[in-house]
């Protein structure tokens, strides 16, 4: 019969992480422990089964809700941009050798490395709190997700537009208008572009920044900027492919 | 001049790597005659975004204008950032084949 609780050597192994982590979850109530009467941490197999299989995108999602900022587990954590950078060459070559992706591939890593590349320049030293950001892929369900818990849209694009008022004003701007001039802060076009290879393609993108989402699929590439009532201060997109 | 892109790598994404890339190469633009052509070659890119391109091609597009001449690619990465770059910049490159 399978055990019900293990000890945390062994569910630190499991999960790829340090028993380090584990202990830091546990305080910070982001995965807890339960007990022995003497004190050892012991851990549910069957959370820790679901902690494994839970969605990419739901994981990022309660990510970037969490009242609690704690660290994105550690597959997922990109703390610095050159982690990031060696994790998205490790996903182009995977993504290769995916069937169908052959000759749209290296626009799908474009895309979510301009995504990801804007997260880190827009909060360079201003991180509000957790320094870097979440970045998965499921390449069975064909889906990539990224996510910040950095300032958002409207308060680094307010930066070189201060007449933006709303989260959704900032991110049609962002998805939609040209950014000349680099003064005060070097300002990519990146979403630009990112919208550009959606119909090219074939992907299908979600971004949300703050209370303000977009859907934007190759049969409908128009700039609809809607509204979700779970806000949150950075970035959190979906790329399915 | 023919600048091989691959030389500083086969995934050119960020503008950091964008920046450093020129900052390296710096020394040998030196070496370029007044009317010597800068030819661009993209083969063996794997994948190219405007974040790189900005920080690499722009300068020099600033710097040479039209004796800037970037070499023919079918890389769709490469020619969909190419274009945002001439419509972000309000230019046109020289385009050559191989």
């Amino acid at each position: 019969m399978e055990k019900e609780y293990i000890s945390i050597g062994k569910a630190a192994k499991i999960l790829g992480i340090t028993t380090m982590t584990l202990r830091r979850w546990d305080k910070s109530g982001k995965f807890s422990a339960i007990r022995t009467p003497s004190g050892r941490r012991m851990y549910s197999v069957k959370q820790i089964k679901s902690l494994i299989s839970a969605p990419i995108f739901s994981s990022a999602t309660e990510w970037v809700l969490s009242s609690t900022p704690t660290e994105p587990e550690e597959k997922f954590y990109c703390q610095t941009s050159s982690v990031f950078q060696n994790k998205i060459i490790e996903l182009e070559k995977k993504l290769a050798g995916v069937s169908g992706t052959e000759s749209i591939y290296p626009l799908i890593v474009a895309a979510a490395g301009e995504i990801g590349n804007n997260s880190f320049d827009h909060n360079i030293g201003n991180w509000p709190d957790i320094v870097g950001i979440f970045f998965g892929y499921d390449l069975e369900k064909r889906q990539i997700v990224l996510a910040d818990r950095g300032q958002g849209i409207l308060k680094t694009l307010k930066r070189v537009k201060p007449e933006l008022e709303t989260q959704e004003q900032a991110l049609k701007v962002a998805f939609t208008e040209i950014i000349s001039g680099r003064a005060p802060e070097e300002r990519g076009n990146g979403l630009k572009f990112v919208r550009k290879i959606v119909p090219i393609a074939g992907i299908e993108l979600f971004f949300q920044t703050g209370s303000a989402v977009v859907k934007i699929t190759k049969k409908n590439n128009d700039l609809i900027v809607g509204h979700n009532n779970k806000s949150f201060r950075g970035c959190l997109v979906s790329i399915k492919f | 001049m023919k600048i091989e892109l691959k030389k500083f790598g086969t995934t050119l994404l960020s503008r950091q790597s964008g920046k450093e890339s020129l900052l390296a190469f710096l020394p040998s633009l030196e070496k370029i005659s007044k009317d010597e052509i800068v030819e661009i070659d993209f083969d063996g890119v794997v994948t190219f975004s405007p974040s790189w391109g900005e920080e690499f091609l722009k300068p020099l597009y600033d710097k040479y204008g039209n004796r800037l001449v970037l070499l023919e690619s079918k890389n769709p990465s490469v020619l969909v950032t190419l274009e945002m770059l001439e419509e972000i910049n309000e230019f046109k490159f020289s385009r050559s084949r191989h």
